[in-house]
């Protein structure tokens, strides 16, 4: 043996090996202890934690999720974990990030989720930073009604009172004719009919609806109860009827109430009296009602169920 | 002696009279070429690329179509108030600015930005008029529109409107037909072409005019033009006072009937012509005439509010005979009783630079509230009352909004004792009510000086993308194919419904 | 023995040229500045030594062709069979010296260079999905880009697991076999007794690294003026 190497004293491979595995368990308890949010991936791994999970109808699926899918995954998702916080689950959540947890239970002013995204867009700790979309009015307090109801994945929607509208996206759907003259086919040849002999009154309701509308207003006078019933045959699929000006009558009130989706009836300025009014009552469809004269009575029932109403204004 | 001919076997003889050999080659070579263009422009309406057809009966190019799909609103209301109202003065309510009247603009509003008429460092200037809260959720409004903010809770006020276009032409022909230059078809175009129109004996779209005493129109006709689409669906400017249309009305000694001979006879002049040449605006050219031999009996009794009863007449402001804001209002409702589609209203005059002194926010920004503020209030209330706002789609605004700081006119070191602002377009506020829009809300903010929108800012096109929601349209399927293009209201850029704002 | 002239033998012989011991420690530093500046959001840092790893690694591989002996991947890459019988050896306790890397020394370089290569080329290409992007990510669409950011973000943790090896692999030989090449690769000296006996190495001229690399540089300069399109910023 070289006298120049300091002897070294040897250890046996076990002795070595425990010595890293006990330095290794130290070193992911230090890592746990540094980063919480490693610490709970580590316990839900190994199955020493749970992993928390949101039911559908909550609060937080419903309305917390989506704001994050839109606003945070793209950085702090599976693609990318800045600041080691990932929003897109609800463990992930709970889990918080490089700094510990975001979303405090019930404590606004500690929950630096929070705090971060009411910054002003100036601050360049504000979440989302410059460059991307800002939270709104109404999306932060949603975030602030979550918290402050205890960052739950369980406590169901309908009980966070005060909730902003939920704004659904819109979206329009595609027109498929195949399909809409499959759903004309059964009044198809009766619609055809009809809009020939009744020139601009009947007209699809749109596109892609096989529901009608029926417009008589221009034709005032000539407009009259026979006529109403020779529409009768279409009365299944009259969504919206506009007779006002017309010559009907209270005739033609069994007619309208049996329109079994009838949704809007004008009827301003016809001889119609509360007869037809009162005949209306059972309609489960209709959403507004304007009519000629009308006692309050007669219109009662409507009103209770939440029919828009108008009268006649005199003159015009 | 001839005989005389009729008008058919006249045309027809000159016909043949006017072939000539060199006539005969051209048709043949030109004759496989007018083939192709007759059978390709044989749809007047083509279908576009994205499947919807406006395909329509020549004739009757104004017929109704049904919309895309359901849609609450039926026809529009559209109110301009043109030269671009102050909304620092109306609805947007910023008490730090007036915290900071008389101070110098902040370097950070004036850098990279172009202005129609401040140069230099011009003073920040402070709410003119007091603002107050109404309604049920405390809107804050001036005390300049003491008619409308009665009915604060059935508007949708939307404060972060945006514009890149600072002059009011450009502006204007981009908040009404979508692009700041012209040639471009006006949003009622756009609506009739789509929807058409329920009355066949009024014009489909319909523009009634007024203002202070100041200029008019910026831009001009193209601001209800039809741009590329058929010129069947222009704008047609009628009047309140004196006749409805000019030149619609036959001269003294014309009756009806000898009117209808002369109609018949151009009528088949001109289908001989559309026969020979296939240019469908010949088509749109008789369809027009004979709007107009139907409009002379239906219009007049449309737009004559002396037949409304004096309470109206009041409530409105109306007097019969003058041209005037108020009388237009009135107008507007009759109009949509009886089936219009798209009523346009201007008010003109609300460029308040501050000189001359119809200019001022002290003078001339006075008097267009009082012009205005009753009629719009007296209309809503009346569409209301009458069910149509269920189906009207009622919007009011102008086409940029107005500096938070003061117009120095150029720098100029005279005293004015107008006050003023230049024009703005980072912000202003456009209000809309009726069918689908969700009422008593305010969309968007701007910040505490009102120079920048700071949440959900809303493009012109976003607006428009909207609108054609509103009334049941995809804005990205009614389109026109023209010029190798799908020519949309919304143009090129890609627009956001304002999902925020629907009922 | 025969009666040549005895020169006494030398203590410790050299081993490693002073470029790879160079190389080295640099390596490591550049890992933990790399790993340091993106975990604080110091991305300008990142992105230099992020870069500078990629020259090295390339002068690295070319240096394993051009080098000494000990640093050629001719002398420590063996086949897969070898690998596992010097393991076994070592485990039952055999004791073969090597003068450079032995084979699972050998594996673990290679291993690294390739993971560390993996890692820098990746980097090329990501983006932070705000306002800071590789240099090479305006080249392709922002999909693939951040899922190349995403496979950047694994290959971290490979060199995680690399180096934990590396490190308990280095402690085995210093604390239980004696073998210290921790200093080794400071001094570029073995102890005598730890290479073999008639080990020849042949030392390439350090001026030759320079050249490879300069050589590096130069390829990087003229990628990143193409990229740029014809300029340099």
């Amino acid at each position: 043996m070289a006298g120049l190497i300091a002897a070294r004293p040897r250890v046996s491979a076990k002795a070595y090996f425990g010595a890293v595995a006990l330095a290794t368990a130290l070193g992911i308890a230090a890592a746990m202890l540094l980063r919480p949010a490693f610490a709970h991936t580590v316990l839900e791994l190994t199955g020493l934690e749970s992993v928390p999970q949101a039911s559908a109808d909550s609060f937080y699926a419903q309305r917390v999720q989506p704001l994050f899918q839109a606003h945070c995954i793209g950085c702090h998702g599976s693609e990318r974990q800045k600041g080691g916080l990932r929003l897109d689950s609800f463990a992930a959540t709970q889990r918080g990030g490089k700094h510990g947890a975001v979303a405090v239970a019930g404590d606004i002013k500690g929950s630096s989720l929070f705090e971060r995204i009411t910054l002003p867009a100036t601050d360049d700790r504000a979440m989302p930073p410059s460059g991307k979309t800002p939270m709104n009015n109404d999306e932060i307090t949603v975030i602030r009604l979550w918290i402050a109801s205890g960052a739950s994945g369980t406590l169901p929607a309908r009980a966070v009172k005060g909730a902003p509208r939920l704004v659904a996206p819109v979206t329009i759907p595609e027109l498929n004719p195949s399909a809409v003259v499959k759903k004309r086919a059964p009044l198809a040849a009766r619609v055809a009919q009809l809009r020939g002999r009744f020139p601009g009154i009947v007209e699809y309701e749109s596109r892609d609806s096989a529901d009608l509308v029926v417009n008589a207003t221009l034709k005032h006078d000539a407009f009259g109860d026979s006529d109403l019933r020779a529409l009768a045959p279409l009365g299944a699929r009259i969504v919206a009827a506009d007779l006002s000006g017309t010559a009907v009558t209270d005739a033609a009130a069994p007619l309208l109430a049996a329109m079994p989706v009838l949704r809007s009836l004008r009827l301003m300025r016809t001889k119609t009296t509360d007869a037809t009014v009162t005949a209306l009552a059972g309609s489960k469809t209709l959403k507004v009602l304007a009519v000629g004269k009308a006692s309050p009575e007669a219109l009662a029932p409507l009103r209770r169920k939440g029919v828009r109403i108008y009268e006649d204004a005199d003159g015009g | 002696m001839r005989q005389t001919e009729t008008v058919q076997q006249m045309l027809e003889r000159l016909d043949r009279q006017a072939q000539t050999r060199r006539q005969f080659v051209g048709w043949g070579a030109g004759g496989l070429g007018a083939f192709f263009m007759n059978t390709a422009m044989a749809a007047q309406q083509p279908t576009t690329s994205t499947g919807l057809s406006f395909r329509r009966d020549p004739s009757t190019p104004l017929s109704v179509l049904p919309p895309q799909f359901p849609a609450k609103a039926k026809r529009v209301i559209y109110l301009h108030m043109g030269g671009a109202p102050s909304q620092l003065e109306l609805f947007d309510h910023k008490p730090l600015l007036a915290k900071f009247d008389g101070h110098d603009c902040p370097q950070s509003f004036l850098k990279g930005k172009r202005f129609a008429f401040i140069r230099g460092v011009p003073k920040m200037l402070g709410p003119q008029f007091p603002f107050h809260q109404t309604g049920k959720n405390g809107t804050w409004i001036s005390d300049r529109l003491p008619h409308t903010e009665k009915l604060i809770d059935d508007l949708c006020l939307i404060k972060s409107m945006k514009t890149d276009q600072f002059n009011h032409a450009p502006a204007q022909l981009l908040v009404q037909t979508g692009d700041a230059r012209t040639g471009h078809a006006s949003l009622g175009s756009w609506v009739t072409y789509g929807l058409g129109t329920e009355n066949q004996n009024l014009p489909g779209f319909i523009v009634l005019a007024s203002s202070g005493p100041g200029p008019t129109a910026n831009a001009g006709k193209p601001l209800w033009g039809s741009g590329f689409l058929p010129s069947v669906y222009q704008g047609v400017e009628c009047r309140s006072a004196g006749e409805p249309v000019l030149y619609l009305n036959n001269p003294h000694d014309v009756s009806r009937a000898s009117r209808r001979q002369v109609l018949d006879a151009v009528d088949a002049i001109n289908h001989h012509t559309e026969q020979e040449f296939g240019n469908p605006e010949t088509v749109a050219r008789i369809a027009q005439y004979e709007l107009a031999y139907r409009m002379q009996v239906e219009a007049s009794e449309a737009m004559d509010i002396k037949r409304e009863p004096a309470a109206v007449l009041a409530r409105y402001g109306a007097e019969p005979g003058k041209t005037s804001y108020a009388n237009n209002c009135l107008v507007a409702r009759r109009l949509a009783e009886r089936g219009v589609r798209f009523i346009q209203l201007y008010h003109w005059g609300w460029d308040s630079h501050g000189s001359p002194s119809d200019e001022g926010i002290n003078i001339g920004f006075v008097n267009r509230c009082k012009e205005t503020d009753q009629p719009t209030a007296a209309l809503l209330q009346d569409l209301k009352e009458r069910g149509l706002l269920e189906d009207t789609l009622v919007i009011w605004g102008g086409e940029f909004g107005r500096t938070p700081m003061e117009d120095n006119h150029g720098g100029s070191t005279e005293v004015s004792k107008y006050i003023g602002r230049d024009h703005h377009t980072a912000a202003f506020t456009v209000w809309m009510t009726g069918a689908g829009v969700r009422t008593g809300m305010v969309h968007g903010e701007t910040d505490d000086m009102g120079y920048e929108v700071v949440k959900d800012p809303v493009e012109v096109r976003d607006l428009h993308a909207t609108i054609l929601y509103l009334l049941g349209f995809d804005y990205q399927k009614l389109n026109y194919p023209y010029q190798g293009l799908d020519q949309k209201l919304t143009g090129v850029k890609p627009a956001r419904i304002v999902s925020e704002i629907l009922a | 023995m025969a009666d040549e002239a005895v020169t006494p033998k030398p203590l410790h012989v050299r081993v490693w040229d002073a470029p790879t011991r160079l190389f080295h420690w640099t390596i490591v530093t550049l890992v933990f500045v790399s790993w340091l500046s993106a975990d604080q959001g110091y991305m300008k840092v990142h992105l230099c030594s992020g870069l500078a790893l990629l020259a090295l690694l390339l002068f690295r591989i070319g240096w394993g062709l051009v080098g000494s002996t000990t640093a050629r991947f001719s002398d420590f890459l063996h086949p897969p069979r070898t690998v596992i019988g010097y393991v076994k050896g070592l485990v039952g306790g055999e004791k073969h010296l090597y003068a450079g890397h032995n084979p699972a020394g050998g594996l673990m370089v290679v291993a690294m260079i390739v993971v560390l290569l993996a890692q820098a080329l990746t980097g090329l290409f990501a983006n932070d999905g705000l306002h800071f992007s590789g240099p090479l990510a305006l080249l392709i669409s922002d999909d693939v880009s951040t899922w190349i950011t995403g496979l950047h973000s694994l290959i971290f943790n490979a060199i995680l697991l690399l180096v934990w090896c590396h490190v308990v692999a280095v402690g085995f030989y210093l604390f239980v076999k004696g073998d210290n090449l921790v200093k080794a690769m400071i001094t570029g000296r073995k102890p005598h007794t730890h290479v073999p006996e008639a080990v020849r190495i042949a030392f390439t001229r350090s001026y030759i690294a320079l050249l490879m690399l300069l050589l590096v540089l130069t390829a990087g300069g003229a990628a990143w003026f193409m990229i740029q399109g014809g300029a340099f910023l």
